[in-house]
């Protein structure tokens, strides 16, 4: 009686373990895509009015653009903050190292303009919306190796899943959800089956 | 006897693939290892004399005081250069954000001395031989967020193995 129990647990927590484990490497892949392909990221505020919404989108930002040089000028950017490291901001680029940058000082007040020319390894960056961004004009031009990513999408459904106030959409979220749920062990299942089908060919093979 | 060729190299393969597996399963441990906890680094060059040598020395930096801001003055860290950000550079921190910096302009030619305040979410890093190194002085206060790890010990050259002494100011 006690041994059938022991035995049964022991199957309980090995299948246990399995899907922890199947699942500790679904968020290690997830994890390294998110670091060196492509991440997504909130983006709040008025800078970039009227590109970017003041309450909140969600973006796409793909990491190799900027590992291989392919930033330039027009392009929307995630970049850390030099004024406080453990910040991500979105901005648009608008000189790289080498180029010539005219600016207005400080729009709402006087016309004077300002020309600097951005150091090697530096880029300008500005939000699109000038009376109410903190860009290069405050801080200076941004080394390079600050810049985090290059944005090329914004995820539209948002809006929908996070209006609360209308019930129907978050009973959809919630099903959503649970589907996910349940297709995660559906596909959990069918690897198992698969390797296990896989071992017994293999291990089978040698005997007639 | 096309049968147990099959099996052969049925055998083979699969004994290849768990070892290519493994292999592969031992790249991604030692690379995770070198980007969250430590890294080693060649730091060559006349700017670090006489903590590091000219000719290069292997030195080991961890990355967990950086993420959580356990950097001080004193310390020497690896950073990403603001002039070229292909290019991994090591000096030590004089000033963090808000510190008061005291700097020889130009040390070779005249006793001239200027004194600024590093901005916040900035640090002021100087090589040891100040007659031989671009730092602070050069490009200005860097954002903390180009520091990539602290270094802590000396591996080579075997006369220098330990740890790197923190220099009190």
């Amino acid at each position: 009686m006690g041994v059938s129990n022991v035995k049964q647990w022991s199957r309980i927590v090995k299948e246990a373990l399995d899907r922890a484990f199947f699942t500790a490497k679904f968020l290690c892949l997830l994890h390294v895509s998110n670091t060196y392909l492509c991440t997504v990221a909130l983006a709040h505020g008025p800078s970039m009015l009227p590109t970017l919404n003041l309450s909140g989108d969600l973006i796409l930002a793909d990491r190799l653009s900027v590992r291989f040089g392919k930033v330039g000028p027009g392009d929307i950017v995630l970049v850390r903050s030099p004024q406080n490291p453990r910040k991500i901001i979105t901005k648009r680029v608008v000189g790289m190292g080498g180029d010539r940058v005219t600016f207005s000082v400080d729009p709402k007040d006087s016309r004077r303009c300002e020309t600097v020319v951005v150091p090697e390894g530096h880029v300008w960056i500005a939000g699109d919306n000038i009376y109410a961004s903190t860009d290069s004009r405050n801080f200076g031009a941004v080394p390079y190796g600050l810049l985090q990513g290059k944005v090329f999408w914004r995820v539209c459904l948002f809006h929908l899943l996070i209006s609360f106030h209308n019930t129907f959409f978050y009973r959809l979220l919630h099903f959503i959800l649970l589907w996910g749920y349940i297709k995660w062990n559906i596909i959990f299942d069918c690897l198992e089956n698969f390797r296990i089908e896989k071992d017994n060919i293999l291990n089978h093979m040698p005997r007639k």
